[in-house]
């Protein structure tokens, strides 16, 4: 198999026609409103793919989404009490288009529901994906991939892996999924030349060279590992956090949920998983009120801790992966670009 | 059962077998899971807890109450705290409910051995420690152990566990001490905090493990005391409660600076809480 081969722009749509044959399709859509979200992909041909903005939501709510039935459960007259498993089956999806941030916070969100413990539902989905990742040649904003490790050009985690020559995409063949699908259709693809190649480098220096924010990433998590971080700075975070959860919603890797049981009728109901967010007052609430959490400053220590330090210190690498979403949505400013600030400053 | 469990949020069919009203507002259930293999493959360890579900009120962790040491018996001694457990008060001997476990790191029950052993606890608190204690006076690796146990309750009415209490007050092994925060006409034992009992404790702190459980306040009091007494930090051992919806490390919502109470606990030594930041026992 050659490493790198090109696919021509002009063959894009005919490409993801064929594609759209054996999988369903998750693609960057711009609406009518001019948004762009990761979003289903039916009709190839009518859709507005747009591989230059950078998506609103992550894949996240496709491998874990925002609401999910995990149980039905039934209690009947002979004091029966029964959970049956809501077996929705996954169609294999096709991912396309995942920036390097993203697939960074994917593969992410892996440790979490499959090495802490198997969650069968993510599990079910995760296996029916493929991922066709887009390297990045134009960081946003409030992007920091670059501080986070965490792109801006990925070379692990996808089965397909394409950068944007201008009228064709280089692509790099990565998991096994990727071979099966260039095998396939392998008269979209030429191999690629070494000017090709030269030029993929070309971008990489030019994208490496794009971010507008300096993000100290290293620092602060140095900082926060020598426990140098006053305890001033999570007051003035506190104060200003408005407990929307925005942050935690919009971000590729947070993870947390709560359950809560839905009745239907008196006999049966569902057990439903919800997005739930660590910054939220009464995430740490117990029956009776008490909660354990310091009020004020401890939820939101809680979310810069876990994603600069705990997990730092068990898989090695931050997961912050960088995207700046958090930095878009927050509108009191205690977003983790402010944070990384705040904890890097001498005291 | 874990290992082999397909869907980790599946709760087992499991019958109320018996309910022993322990106080106004506690009551222990006996329970056996409806499935006989079920039943009979059910292990657990002292400090283990349970994720109870009350049917349309969702799922809560539990600490098991009961001993290992006895076959065939889970207790969940409950206390009716919110809507969850509200509910459970409302059950009688035959209605079912859904269980997961046992989830949780358990007590050091190696590490007890050969050790003289106190426990103080407050209130509910006595649950999780009374699988210790009743695991304890079972087996033989223990014979040679000295039980203290102080027991606080807010009033003489308020005492829970009294059959067990009785037992242990006539054990020669054990040596249990009550307290109440209020009197009540008839009662003349100690009035006072639990800690005011730590003066009738004769242990040596060298050879000596305390465990404890009760409320956050009790827990840091009694630490306080304990340290003044020269305990070492990794021979006082506490568990913990906490806010739960998997039970398993992933949902997060009993972060307790870097550990989650449900897979890092809910057992922990002095010595390990000493070395975290932010949480309720922070100097």
């Amino acid at each position: 198999m050659t490493d790198k081969l090109i696919l021509k722009k002009d063959h894009l749509t005919a490409f993801l026609r064929k594609l759209r044959k054996d999988y369903l399709l998750v693609a960057p859509l711009q609406n009518h409103h001019g948004d762009t979200l990761f979003d289903q992909l039916d009709d190839v041909d009518s859709s507005a793919l747009d591989l230059c903005n950078q998506p609103q939501n992550s894949i996240k709510e496709f491998m874990f989404p925002q609401q999910e039935t995990l149980f039905k459960y039934q209690i009947t007259e002979t004091n029966g009490y029964e959970f049956t498993p809501t077996t929705e089956t996954t169609a294999p999806t096709i991912y396309f288009g995942v920036r390097s941030c993203d697939v960074s916070a994917l593969l992410y969100m892996d440790v979490t529901f499959l090495q802490t413990a198997t969650d069968p539902h993510y599990l079910a989905r995760r296996q029916q994906s493929v991922l066709i990742g887009l390297n990045c040649n134009k960081p946003y904003a409030n992007c920091f991939c670059n501080a986070t490790k965490s792109g801006p050009f990925l070379e692990y985690g996808t089965d397909l892996q394409l950068t944007d020559l201008g009228d064709r995409f280089l692509v790099e063949v990565g998991r096994a999924k990727g071979e099966e699908i260039v095998r396939k259709w392998p008269h979209f693809f030429n191999p690629a030349e070494d000017e090709d190649k030269k030029l993929q480098y070309q971008v990489f220096l030019e994208t490496r060279g794009g971010f507008s924010q300096l993000v100290h990433v290293n620092q602060a998590i140095k900082r926060l590992n020598e426990n140098e971080v006053p305890d001033s700075v999570w007051a003035t975070l506190s104060q200003r956090c408005q407990d929307c959860g925005g942050c935690t919603y919009i971000c590729p890797t947070c993870t947390c949920f709560t359950i809560t049981d839905q009745p239907l009728s008196t006999t049966e109901g569902l057990r439903v998983r919800s997005w739930d967010g660590c910054t939220f007052s009464g995430f740490t609430r117990m029956a009776g009120g008490h909660n354990p959490v310091k009020r004020g400053t401890g939820a939101i220590r809680q979310r810069f801790m876990h994603k600069l330090h705990y997990d730092v210190k068990s898989h090695g690498r931050p997961s912050c992966v960088g995207c700046g979403r958090c930095v878009n949505i927050c509108f009191g400013g205690t977003d983790i670009i402010r944070f990384i600030e705040m904890a890097g400053q001498e005291v | 059962m874990q290992a082999e469990r397909k869907n980790l949020y599946l709760p087992y069919t499991a019958e109320i077998s018996e309910i022993i009203e322990e106080n106004s507002q506690i009551k222990t259930f006996v329970l056996a899971f409806v499935d006989q293999e079920l039943q009979q493959e059910f292990s657990y360890e002292p400090g283990q807890f349970m994720m109870l579900s009350v049917p349309h009120c969702g799922e809560a962790p539990i600490s098991i109450s009961s001993s290992p040491a006895q076959p065939d018996s889970l207790h969940l001694s409950i206390r009716a705290a919110g809507k969850l457990t509200g509910a459970m008060h409302e059950l009688t001997p035959g209605d079912t409910v859904g269980l997961r476990g046992p989830y949780g790191r358990p007590f050091p029950m190696a590490d007890l051995v050969g050790h003289d052993l106190m426990f103080v606890a407050g209130g509910i608190g006595l649950a999780p420690l009374r699988s210790v204690i009743s695991t304890c006076l079972a087996e033989a690796r223990f014979a040679n152990n000295r039980l203290t146990i102080l027991y606080g309750s807010r009033t003489p009415s308020d005492i829970a566990f009294q059959a067990d209490l009785d037992s242990w007050q006539n054990n020669p092994q054990v040596d249990c001490h009550l307290t109440v925060d209020l009197a009540e006409p008839g009662w003349d034992d100690e009035v006072g905090v639990v800690t005011s009992l730590l003066d009738r404790v004769t242990l040596d702190p060298a050879r000596s493990k305390a465990l404890i459980c009760g409320p956050g306040l009790m827990i840091k009091a009694v630490i306080g005391e304990l340290k003044s007494r020269n305990y070492h930090n990794k021979n006082i051992i506490t568990t913990l409660e906490r806010h739960m919806k998997c039970g398993v490390g992933l949902c997060r919502h009993c972060h307790m600076d870097q550990t989650l109470v449900c897979k890092d606990g809910p057992v922990f030594t002095w010595a390990e809480l000493l070395k975290l930041k932010g949480t309720e026992f922070d100097p």
